[in-house]
């Protein structure tokens, strides 16, 4: 028994001041919503993985604004719940690059629990305003994915998470507070808070290292080994982060599912975008063992094994 | 693929209850608080205002004062020093930590009014010596710490992890002062701004046997109403802004929130009555009484005690639920057998309630202690 996917949509932004961190991920999970058969109403959580706005907003949870804008149960009927109507429970998770399969895990939980039938996980970026060179590989993109608790011995059954703190300063970011300097107009602030990025070198070595340490260590608590993973899933977070980790790992290139050139440097949506090429190419539907992949700062590697009957195919998204 | 059958739901509430069937029960094993030293006075803070306003806050609020951070002090530090004390107050090591989830809107930290990579979890969990712990971040407004509970309430209970901890720490007091440079009259959307305090917060879940611990823990988002509060970054001033339609949200909320509370108490097979403490989100002691008010009106029957503390804190976030659970048990005001009621309300809208009764969690604190 495991969490399956019922359809993965990723999509790259056009770098256009319309497409917002919150547009891209609403059209995302409204595609994903069509493609799955699926109603709105019928989402009953809604978890939002995307780091990077073009507004840093606070609050709410910009799950709570997809939500309101896909129209999933946006309030509660006149007389109270109940009588075959349910309400949807949104918030946002922050796990950098690995967000997308820790949200995974947790609606995972909520599924098995029968606490909810029905969950997504949307992700979305753009790339700050650095005001100056910053992260080249972050792309606008925004993804979503939708889970559902299905009794046959297969779906998303194992999970891992796994930090390196001794490279917590090659990838951080946040916002600082600048002031204004010269003459200030009259609508003008006195200063504004700055996102600063900062990306040392060696951080795509060390990600590779971390990647090929932490999928060792998880294949050995499975009691599995390389060679029975039949589809590897690799986020694309970091433009050349997959084949160099396939090769560390031994993975031949027939068994990994690459993704489109476009959808390099999603950061949070990488991990959807990797299982929607892996869909598209009806790999993920012919493997028994598939290895879901993610790397990003702490560094922070994330993986989960999707297991499925080869009988079992889950949405085309080609049709 | 064929529409998704769903059975016909008893709940608008996403709901986890003690009596569902989970192998485990999950129970809240240590809360722990760390408040910065330094004070403000409301008669202070607007003492301050740019403008001439006329705003008797405290009079509107009943908020006396609250802490705000000192030199030094910022979300994880004050994170860091509740999740320190909360394990003061635990049986548990760091070590024993499976789940770390950071709460915190504000994640202040060294230079940055707002980190955002890597997660303040990580931080978190190597200041705490929690190396092996799973951790990330989780951004629910004010409704974060019980939406952290909601998680490892369903990975305790269902034998995933057996030992978690979900840790706050809000330095919003720049919030505040930002108001204050802008603020002109009582009907200024930055007035809320003006009743935020700083504090950390944690609290430890652990397994426990099956059928005991949380009795239920329920929460739903409203979005139709998820623009009546929205904060930014700010430009006046380091840190954020945050405009709130004030009278709005809290008719919505004190409206919306009473059939929750209903559901959420049948679900436990109980009454309001039955409730000896109930402790609501902390805005003003004003909206706190008018809410109390309304639920009592429409669901016949009141808790026995409503907590409000907001006269010398004020409004500290995603960490007032357990500011004041904590505040109750150093005073014993609850004690062992007693059954409460959390009650989160945060923009989104947000609302979260869970119900339990307080077991040995009482002798950790107090004189007893």
């Amino acid at each position: 028994m495991g969490t399956h996917i019922e359809a993965a949509c990723a999509r790259v932004g056009n770098g256009g001041r319309k497409a917002t961190a919150r547009r891209l991920a609403d059209d995302a999970a409204r595609a994903c919503l069509t493609l799955a058969g699926c109603r709105p109403a019928d989402v009953d959580m809604l978890i939002n993985v995307g780091v990077y706005r073009e507004d840093s907003m606070g609050e709410p949870a910009l799950a709570a604004l997809i939500q309101e804008d896909i129209g999933a149960n946006r309030g509660q009927p006149p007389d109270g719940g109940g009588r075959g109507r349910s309400g949807t429970f949104s918030f946002d998770l922050l796990n950098g690059a690995c967000g997308v399969i820790t949200a995974i895990q947790v609606e995972s939980g909520l599924l098995r629990a029968g606490a909810i039938r029905l969950g997504t996980v949307v992700s979305s970026d753009v790339p700050p305003d650095l005001g100056g060179p910053g992260a080249p590989f972050l792309r606008p993109a925004g993804g979503a994915i939708l889970l559902r608790w299905d009794d046959s011995p297969a779906g998303f059954t194992d999970f891992c998470t796994l930090t390196f703190p001794e490279y917590e300063d090659l990838f951080t970011s946040g916002l600082e507070w600048r002031e204004r300097r010269g003459i200030r107009g009259p609508r003008q602030g006195t200063g504004h808070n700055r996102m600063v990025v900062m990306v040392k070198p060696g951080y795509l070595a060390r990600l590779v290292d971390c990647a090929e340490e932490a999928t060792r260590r998880f294949l050995r608590r499975l009691g599995l080994g390389v060679e029975d993973i039949d589809l590897l899933v690799p986020a694309p977070s970091v433009p050349d982060f997959v084949d160099p980790l396939r090769a560390r790992l031994g993975v031949p290139g027939d068994r990994v599912a690459y993704t489109p050139e476009d959808l390099e440097g999603s950061h949070t949506t990488g991990p959807i975008a990797a299982l929607q090429a892996a869909i598209k190419s009806g790999r993920l539907g012919e493997a028994r063992n598939t290895l879901l992949l993610a790397a990003g700062a702490g560094i922070t590697v994330a993986l989960a094994l999707y297991r499925q009957e080869p009988e079992r195919r889950v949405t085309d998204l080609s049709r | 693929m064929s529409e998704v059958q769903k059975a016909q739901p008893e709940h608008w509430l996403t709901l986890q209850s003690a009596g569902s069937g989970s192998p485990w029960g999950c129970r809240i094993e240590s809360v722990g608080v760390k408040l910065p030293a330094q004070r403000l006075t409301t008669k202070d803070l607007m003492s301050k205002t740019s403008h001439r306003t006329r705003i008797q806050l405290e009079r509107l609020t009943g908020i006396h004062e609250r802490h705000v951070v000192g030199p030094g002090e910022n979300s994880f530090t004050l994170a860091t020093g509740a999740a320190r004390d909360c394990l003061s107050h635990s049986r548990h090591q760091a070590s024993d930590i499976e789940m770390l989830i950071s709460t915190s809107i504000s994640r202040s930290k060294g230079r940055s009014s707002q980190s955002f990579e890597p997660p303040l979890s990580l931080y978190l969990k190597q200041a705490i010596g929690a190396t092996q712990a799973t951790s990330f971040d989780l951004s629910n407004a004010c409704a974060g710490m019980l939406t952290g509970v909601f998680i490892l309430q369903n990975l305790i209970s269902h034998g995933e992890i057996s030992c978690g901890m979900v840790v706050s720490g809000e330095y919003i007091s720049h919030l505040s002062w930002n108001a204050a440079r802008q603020i002109r009259s009582l009907f200024s959307k930055q007035l809320a701004s003006l009743t935020l305090g700083d504090a950390g917060a944690a609290v430890l879940l652990e397994r426990a046997p099956r059928g005991s611990g949380i009795d239920v823990i329920g929460f739903t988002t409203l979005a139709e109403h998820s623009r009546l509060c929205l904060a930014f970054p700010s430009s006046v001033g380091p840190g954020a802004q945050m405009y709130t339609k004030a009278r709005t949200l809290q008719r919505v909320a004190i409206e919306d929130t009473a059939p929750l509370v209903a559901e959420t108490i049948r679900e436990a097979g109980i009454d309001l009555a039955d409730i000896d403490y109930m402790i609501p989100h902390q805005t003003s002691a004003r909206a706190i009484r008018a809410g109390t008010d309304a639920f009592v009106q429409r669901l016949g029957a009141r808790p026995k005690h409503v907590v409000i503390n907001i006269e010398e804190y004020g409004n500290t976030s995603s960490t007032t639920l357990f500011v004041a659970l904590y505040k109750c048990l150093q005073e014993q005001k609850i004690r062992k057998h007693d059954r409460v009621m959390l009650l989160a309300l945060a923009s989104g809208i947000e609302i979260g309630i869970a119900i339990f009764t307080i077991d040995n969690l009482a002798d950790s604190y107090g004189h007893a202690h």
